[in-house]
């Protein structure tokens, strides 16, 4: 106690330290513990021990380590208390790690929190590697590396503690002189303690987790980032707010004490509880009591409880999700604490992530149909260039000849090299074609029952901005009563968006400008569909509109009528195009109803 | 149709060069095609009538910048556009800034000889033009300074006597020196001396 605790904050961890002077054996003298005159257990001040320890693991699990610290150094009397973890990053707790940190220490040896030592050679190693509990008696004598740690430990009484079965850590108490000697009662408190470490350990463990998954989704999914920031927040407001309820309880069912969050948590007040009609029995919804009862086997051997989920029911018979975990009061084994978190914020929380990764797919679905959609209309200009490339090559090409032919000029070998040329070129055209087809196919059909009106909706919704933009109102009879036809969404969607751009198309100069769109049945029961403009109709086109190629827009590909047609006929109905009154178009299919009945 | 007269084809498409070298050598058209705008450029172009086929999508330039190039370059030819798609605000465009056609592939073999046939007709005419203005120059430059003066005052409307007065000369002096220019400048007539001197477009004196 000399010297005083000036050391750097980090020490060595080295660990191929060289085997120091000293053997094992020579510094530990655990044997020694059951020969001391012990003190007599001070159950009382345990207990409160316990429950303020209980009560800081639910009302702040982050600095749960350093209470814990802090309550071994009170209990036991010791100089220094602390805490080792296992770690691979040299700051965070992992049961694999290679070497020990220490995340929280009390009383002289507080300078080196955040330093450690090596797993597989130092005090903590040989603990966990035992398996035991060991006193050590100046450590410094084996281990070079704790010898510039100061002050000296003359006495070091270490724990390991378990996390599913696994050894994760160790907590200890130090002596730095020999004013008092650990004894048997120390070992048994500390033992007690461990049991305790774990819990912190696994809650810290699971605030941690939280966060790493708040993390993970944050980096998957950029939309849902401010939710998942909300969510973070939410739990950390949780447990800042001290909305962590703690009670007493006995095994037989009852709740003897219980904090103000834990009684709004359940919505019942002190005067139920001190009628003791607050059971925790009863809370309990009967599917959970299984659960209990593995808790209560736990509880009964271990003395303590690890965290798990599960319902109460409020006062008001509805169901609240939580969190519960606990401990029995040493001395009177039918009695504990427990802490209980109410998971109802951080269930919604979660349900709201979910909503937000579905509209997210939702709204990628929606990306990848329009992009369907659009795609055909771009592949317009580049079909046009590559088919008519070679188209104009072969006509020329037979114009040339014919027009030699005629003036009784054409040389046989000149012939030939042309008509190389045209069967070159009609195999390069036809060659386009298949490639466009090979793409158009490419998209599977999938048949699914359909409402068609939720279909035109979709797409008044994707064309609406082109109505407003050209200065169409729009007209919807909607036949409520409508049998489902069995269709494929995207393709009706691209028949529906064809025939209303090329409404909104025919009309542009217009006077109305009115789109309208009804559904209904047909006399054999078929779903039909009308698109009707007010455009400038088409004559004596009528015959030709659904020719491949023809067209009557400037900068139409003359496909989007043959295509939609075949898409139709390919679901077994018709498409045709009537002449509306007093002027325009009408564009009608039908569909056959599906066996399924309408909602 | 003079066989003196050359077809410039500009198309990215191997196929559609040979294709229109081929239709346009039925009609005796002698046809020079490169694949790009630049080859084009780089091209000697023989002092002859010409015109240019021209893909409006054209690689690196668009036919319709391509335009515009040569416009700022001053080479005069007449442009007939080709299409793969119809694009009518880009046809406008284009025949505004004097494409002499606009046609979309595949075309009517007619229509393409039709309009080149009018696009070399263009360039003649253009050409020939020029060349009656490059004449009259020179004719015109073979006067003496006092001819010059002399036949300007003419076509200004001012009498033998009149200008005899303003250059301070005999009218008989004027009468000769008159004569002679008419005589170097090939006029016919008085009226035809005018004509050649507005294509000149010089300044005529006033008669004061």
């Amino acid at each position: 106690m000399s010297e005083s605790t000036t050391l750097q904050n980090d020490v060595s961890l080295e660990s191929s330290v060289p085997e120091g002077g000293a053997s094992l054996e020579s510094i530990l003298c655990t044997e020694e513990l059951q020969r001391r005159p012990s003190r007599p257990p001070d159950h009382e001040k345990e207990n409160r021990a316990l429950v303020k320890l209980v009560s800081a693991l639910a009302d702040s699990p982050s600095t749960i380590f350093h209470t814990l610290a802090e309550t071994i150094e009170d209990i036991t009397q010791c100089d220094s208390a602390g805490l080792s973890l296992l770690t691979r990053d040299g700051k965070t707790p992992h049961v694999d790690g290679q070497r020990f940190y220490w995340p929280a220490i009390c009383g002289m040896w507080n300078p080196h929190v955040g330093g450690g030592t090596p797993r597989n050679f130092g005090p903590c190693g040989d603990v966990l590697d035992q398996n035991r509990t060991l006193l050590f008696t100046h450590f410094e004598r084996r281990y070079p590396y704790l010898m510039p740690v100061s002050p000296a430990a003359e006495e070091c009484l270490l724990v390991p503690f378990y996390v599913n079965g696994k050894a994760v850590g160790t907590i200890w108490g130090i002596m730095h002189s020999d004013r008092r000697k650990f004894d048997a009662e120390d070992d048994r408190v500390m033992a007690s303690l461990g049991k305790f470490a774990s819990s912190a350990y696994q809650a810290w463990m699971h605030i941690e987790e939280l966060k790493v998954e708040v993390a993970e989704r944050e980096m998957a999914e950029a939309e849902v980032r401010e939710l998942a920031k909300g969510l973070e927040a939410k739990i950390r407001r949780l447990v800042e707010a001290n909305a962590v309820g703690i009670m007493m309880f006995n095994l037989d069912g009852a709740i003897t004490e219980a904090n103000a969050a834990f009684l709004h948590m359940v919505q019942f007040d002190h005067d139920d509880l001190a009628s003791g009609r607050v059971r925790w029995a009863d809370l309990t919804p009967t599917e959970w009591r299984a659960r209990d009862e593995r808790a209560l086997i736990e509880i009964k051997a271990t003395g303590a409880v690890q965290p798990y989920e599960k319902e109460y029911f409020r006062k008001d018979g509805i169901r609240v999700p939580v969190m519960v975990g606990g401990a029995l009061f040493e001395g009177t084994p039918s009695a504990g604490v427990a802490f209980v978190l109410d998971l109802t914020e951080q269930k919604r929380a979660q349900e709201k992530l979910e909503d937000a990764r579905r509209a997210l797919h939702a709204t990628q679905a929606e990306l990848a149909r329009v992009t369907r959609l659009t795609t055909m209309g771009e592949l317009g200009a580049s079909i046009a260039h590559e088919v008519n490339q070679p188209l104009t090559a072969v006509t020329n090409n037979s114009s040339a000849c014919l027009r030699l032919l005629a003036n009784g000029n054409l040389d046989p070998e000149v012939l030939r090299q042309a008509l190389e040329e045209i069967v070159a070129d009609a195999t390069r055209a036809s060659a386009v074609i298949s490639r466009i087809r090979a793409f158009i196919k490419k998209a599977p059909t999938e048949m699914y029952e359909l409402d068609i009106n939720n279909v035109i909706r979709e797409v008044l919704a994707l064309a609406d901005h082109e109505l407003q933009n050209n200065q169409v109102s729009l007209e919807c009879h909607l036949s409520e009563t409508l049998p489902h036809v069995r269709a494929d969404r995207v393709q009706m969607q691209q028949v529906l968006l064809n025939l209303i751009m090329n409404a909104a198309e025919a009309m542009t100069g217009t006077q109305p400008r009115t789109l309208s769109l009804d559904s209904g049945t047909d006399e054999s029961g078929n779903v039909l569909v009308a698109v009707r403009d007010s455009g400038t109709g088409f004559g004596s086109e009528v015959d030709r509109l659904f020719t491949p190629f023809f067209t009557t827009k400037g900068n139409g590909m003359g496909m989007g009528l043959p295509i939609s047609r075949s898409l139709i006929e390919s679901h077994g109905g018709r498409l045709w195009a009537t002449a509306n009154s007093p002027q325009g178009a009408v564009f009608s299919f039908t569909l056959p109803a599906s066996g399924e009945s309408h909602s | 149709m003079t066989a003196a007269s050359l077809v410039f084809v500009i198309d990215d498409d191997p196929s559609v060069r040979s294709s229109l070298k081929f239709l346009l050598s039925t009609v005796g058209l002698q046809v020079d095609s490169s694949e790009s705008a630049n080859g084009f450029l780089h091209k000697k172009r023989p002092d002859v009538p010409s015109c240019l086929v021209l893909d409006i999508r054209l690689p690196g330039l668009s036919g319709i910048d391509f335009q515009r190039e040569l416009a700022a370059r001053n080479i005069c030819i007449p442009i007939v556009f080709l299409t793969g798609h119809g694009d009518i605000p880009m046809s406008v465009r284009a025949i505004k800034a004097g494409a002499v056609e606009f046609l979309t592939k595949p075309f009517r073999d007619q229509d393409l000889l039709d309009a080149v046939h009018v696009a070399l007709d263009r360039d003649r005419a253009r050409r020939k033009q020029e060349s009656e203005l490059a004449d009259i120059r020179q004719r015109f430059d073979s006067l003496s300074s006092r001819e010059q003066e002399v036949i300007s005052m003419v076509v200004g409307g001012m009498l033998n006597k009149q200008i005899a007065a303003e250059l301070g000369t005999a009218e008989s002096t004027v009468k000769v020196q008159r004569s002679r220019a008419m005589e170097k400048m090939q006029a016919e007539s008085l009226a035809h001396l005018i004509k050649m001197m507005q294509k000149l477009q010089l300044p005529s004196e006033k008669a004061s």
